[in-house]
């Protein structure tokens, strides 16, 4: 039987929403944007593919902490932008001192374990 | 709730938010192309990743699976048709059971607020009552504040102005109609303040009556009419679906005051003997409270009736908005039993559909699996085809019920208010056996067409076991259906043990007219005397019971430690050779010997097992009594059932005002109903006992049986035909898959009888199987319907032997259908094939 090939998220997905939310907090962008700013700003460590990109996407508006407009990017193609909403703020601020706390204890493990 | 109000909206607008997304996601591409990327992946699958977080992707493929579904279904008509139908008449039978016990049993009477009517009925430590006396009735309509109305009504027999017919009449409040919002369809109906005793005497028609005996005929209302001898306007005709409280309605409504004016003598208003009542509860008032207060009540009116109002007395209620009727927890159950293994046959004879469906469609199935559809979505899309067959079936199956029912309510002369038009109860159980069926006769094929495993052998198991259900389910109803036909036989054919051709019943009733003991006295011995030397009458008794009256005076006994309840008889010593009843053994009754007994063969070979009943004592009530005599069986008052055992004793003083007279005559008896009437009108002209011959109620009785075997017949033809339809798809079936290896063996120079024989034994051993656990089904079930056969054994061999013959035959013959193509098999072709 043929398998359909998947693109394998290359982060959890949490963390993935965390980032997203964080590149918007400076402006909206569009989708290529989200992908290529969370690239760069890792210093090309981290990829992010279509197949996780969207959903977190998606997920993320029906959740409220962002909104979406059609506009025009730089390369005047029609795409659409991200936006974050006061929600998304907060929870942005919440998911980010939690991960803080996630990374530092497992980093203190890490460390002495 | 924000976030599910924008799901709904993703869900509503999905077309549109898919178009953006498949926009979007393009773009996303370009660039990442322009930028040096690798296009990957499936662009549908990615854009199925994202729709998946708005969370509606089972509404998605649900539609996807019944839009197939319903294409499937368009492209075989002839499966569809077939297991609609099929369906149908399974969800339709249990439908139209349903209905009828919603009807009597679930659904409240469509009367003003049936949730607060309440029944009243006396309790006390030792003893109760259903009805309540009528003094008490009124000092609770006094007095009680939870209850806003108080209705109460009685029952009696009068005889309209030709004699010849009798009323049924309910005397009732003149709240009653009021209370319960009836209308009239002509005049008016009873209102508050009528019932004033000296009043002008008003009765209201039934609906019914005033159909059958007055000819629909309008004028009526403002006419007198004479009932019982005396005369009474008719004031207004009750509009036909009026249900009244009793389950039952009346030929003729009138008031309850009036009872004395109609009946002579009667003293319902003033001695505790007791009519019905209800109470309407006040608002705010529970049962409990309105029980409370007339608990308290209660103990009031004790104090001013000590001798006629209990000890201890208070009453109970129970709600009074539905219809009381009897025996039908028995009835349902046993038919309910019947309708459930109709749907058990339909539900086999899909299920083996649906599976040779699915060996035709292995293909599809291989090449939806190829692409990428799992197990589990496989078994969604042929179970949604289920679904959508069901959901087709109930919709069949509810009007095809509802119908049934219809049909049921005309033949059976059910009371006008049998609605059947289907509730919501109905309707939820109509979805509800569905659903059922679509699970019984679904999942096991979907499970194993899907699983794709060896299907050839599996259909087979799967095959044999659902045409087991059906031959065994089928046989089990044309059983049943035999032992009724059998029973209606029997009880044709065979002496009931006691004379019923010429026998006249002679009912005063002297009790409702108010006559005590010594007054009944002096009637009965006049009566008796005067029929007695009538010309044509060769012997006249008494009895408290007559046969087939529906009267029964019971008691129980204990014999090892189980109870049973025996008939009690209260006659006079002439009784036995007037029913022409052989006394067996020892003595008849005596008149000078109270204490004396005689008892029936089965009772005496209940209660006394291998000793001699002669001298035995035996206790009932406070009466020790000795046995003197030994009766044949007779079962004059329940004779469906084998289990009655009777005893006879003398009628008592206090059982006087309760007897009635029944005369053996020597010729047919219809010649002298005329001279009993007049010798009944020369000792009592004021008021006119009724007479009927035993014969015509033991026709009665036959009609009912054989209504009952007619039904059954009918259900068990019903479910063999549906069973037929499975068998010949099952032969046609075999024979396909098996036409290579027929023409082979025909080229081999097998005669054609060896063919037939290769495939019925194929066959031999489901159907032989089915047939036993047929057969155990039945004789259990049977147990259920023991006391309706007459006698008949619950095994009766003439009834299983043939009920199984009809079904061999018919099967065999369905069978022979598909199996002939076997025979016409040309071995050329046969090979060429392929």
């Amino acid at each position: 039987m043929p398998t359909v090939s998947m693109p394998k998220p290359d982060m959890p997905s949490g963390a993935l929403v965390l980032l997203i939310l964080r590149v918007l907090r400076s402006g909206p962008l569009h989708g290529y944007a989200i992908a290529q700013r969370i690239h760069s700003l890792s210093s090309d460590a981290l990829r992010v593919e279509e197949g996780s990109l969207y959903p977190a996407l998606q997920k993320i508006l029906l959740k409220g902490w962002v909104t979406a407009a059609w506009g025009t990017s730089e390369s005047n193609r029609k795409v659409r932008f991200y936006r974050i909403t006061k929600d998304g703020v907060k929870q942005l601020e919440v998911e980010a001192s939690q991960f803080d706390r996630q990374t530092k204890a497992i980093q203190a493990i890490l460390r002495t374990a | 709730m924000r976030e599910l109000l924008r799901r709904l909206h993703y869900l509503l607008n999905r077309r549109r938010f898919d178009d953006e997304l498949r926009e979007e996601m393009a773009a996303h591409r370009d660039m990442a192309e322009q930028g040096g990327g690798v296009r990957l992946g499936n662009e549908l699958r990615l854009r199925e990743a994202s729709r998946e977080a708005w969370g509606f992707m089972w509404v998605d493929r649900l539609g996807q699976d019944v839009r197939y579904a319903l294409r499937a279904m368009r492209g075989s008509p002839g499966f569809t048709a077939t297991a609609v139908v099929v369906l149908a008449i399974g969800i339709g039978a249990t439908v139209a059971v349903f209905s009828a016990f919603n009807i009597v049993a679930l659904r409240s009477l469509p009367v003003r607020d049936p949730q607060t009517i309440l029944r009243f009925g006396r309790l006390a430590p030792e003893r109760s009552a259903s009805d309540v006396p009528y003094p008490a009735v009124a000092f609770y309509r006094e007095h009680a504040r939870t209850l806003s109305a108080v209705l109460a009504q009685t029952e009696s027999s009068l005889s309209l102005d030709d004699a010849k017919t009798s009323a049924s009449t309910f005397f009732v409040t003149a709240n009653f109609f009021d209370e319960l919002g009836a209308r009239p369809s002509h005049g008016q109906l009873f209102r508050a303040g009528d019932d004033r005793a000296e009043a002008a005497p008003a009765v209201v028609l039934g609906h019914g009556f005033w159909i059958n005996h007055f000819g629909s005929d309008p004028s009526v209302v403002g006419k007198p009419i004479r009932l019982n001898g005396k005369s009474a306007t008719v004031v207004g005709i009750v509009a036909r679906e009026f249900p009244g409280l009793a389950g039952d309605t009346p030929d003729v409504w009138a008031l309850l005051p009036h009872h004395g004016y109609f009946v002579h003598g009667s003293q319902v208003l003033t001695d505790f003997s007791g009519v019905a009542m209800w109470g309407r509860l006040s608002p705010g008032a529970t049962p409990e409270s309105a029980e409370a207060e007339l608990a308290t009540l209660t103990g009031e009116l004790r104090r001013q009736y000590p001798k006629d109002i209990w000890e201890n007395e208070r009453l109970t209620s129970h709600p009074g908005g539905r219809a009381e009727m009897t025996g039908v927890t028995e009835v349902f159950t046993l038919v309910g039993i019947l309708v459930l293994l109709i749907l058990a046959v339909a539900c086999g004879n899909l299920g083996s559909l649906l599976l040779a469906r699915g060996a035709s469609r292995q293909r599809e199935m291989a090449l939806r699996s190829a692409i990428g559809a799992g197990p589990g979505r496989l078994i969604r899309q042929l179970f949604t085809e289920s679904l959508v067959l069901a959901l087709a079936g109930c919709v069949g199956g509810l009007a095809l019920g509802s119908l049934a029912l219809k049909g049921m309510l005309v033949w059976t002369d059910a009371p006008a208010w049998f609605d059947s038009t289907p509730d919501w109860r109905v309707a939820a159980f109509t979805v509800a056996v569905g659903m059922l069926s679509a699970l019984l006769f679904g999942l096991t094929p979907a499970v194993q067409i899907a699983r794709q495993k060896n299907l050839k052998q599996t259909t087979t198991v799967g095959r044999t076991i659902l045409i087991g259900v059906q031959v065994a389910s089928s046989c089990v109803l044309l059983i049943v259906a035999g032992l009724l036909v059998r029973t209606a036989n029997v009880a044709a054919s065979s002496d009931p043990g006691f004379e019923y051709e010429r026998v006249v019943v002679v009912d005063p009733s002297l009790a409702e007219h108010g006559y005590d003991p010594a007054r009944a006295r002096p009637y009965i011995q006049d009566l008796r005397a005067r029929i007695r030397n009538l010309a044509g009458v060769e012997e006249v008794s008494v009895t408290s019971t007559p046969p087939l009256s529906g009267l029964k005076v019971m008691a129980p006994l204990q014999r090892d430690g189980r109870a049973f309840m025996v008939y009690i008889h209260q006659v006079d010593p002439q009784y036995l050779s007037t029913m022409k009843i052989p006394l067996v053994r020892g003595q008849n009754l005596s008149e000078r010997d109270e204490r004396s007994v005689v008892v029936s063969e089965s009772l005496a070979r209940r209660q006394w097992p291998g000793s001699d009943p002669m001298g035995q004592l035996f206790k009932i009530g406070d009466d020790t009594l000795t046995v003197v005599g030994v009766a044949a069986s007779a079962r004059s008052l329940s004779p469906g059932d084998p289990d009655t055992v009777e005893l006879y004793r003398l009628a008592r003083e206090g059982d006087l005002p309760g007897l009635a007279l029944v005369a053996r005559t020597a010729g047919p008896p219809e010649r002298l109903v005329t001279a009993i009437a007049a010798a009944a009108n020369s000792v009592e002209p004021a008021f006119k006992p009724r007479i009927g011959l035993l014969k015509d109620r033991f026709a009665q009785n036959l009609r009912d049986i054989r209504s009952g075997a007619l039904a059954a017949s009918a259900l068990g033809i019903v479910a063999l035909a549906v069973a037929c339809l499975g068998v010949v798809g099952l032969v046609a079936y075999s024979v396909a898959q098996r036409t290579k290896e027929i023409g082979i063996r025909l080229a081999l120079g097998a005669e054609r009888r060896h063919i037939l024989t290769s495939l019925s034994r194929q066959f031999r051993w489901i159907i032989l199987g089915g047939l036993a656990c047929g057969v155990l089904g039945a004789a259990g079930l049977a147990q259920l319907l023991r006391r309706e056969l007459y006698g008949l054994s619950t095994i009766d061999p003439i009834a299983y032997v043939g009920a199984i013959a009809v079904f061999l035959i018919a099967v065999g013959l369905a069978a022979m259908w598909p199996a002939r193509r076997a025979l016409r098999v040309d071995p050329l072709v046969a090979l060429k094939n392929d």
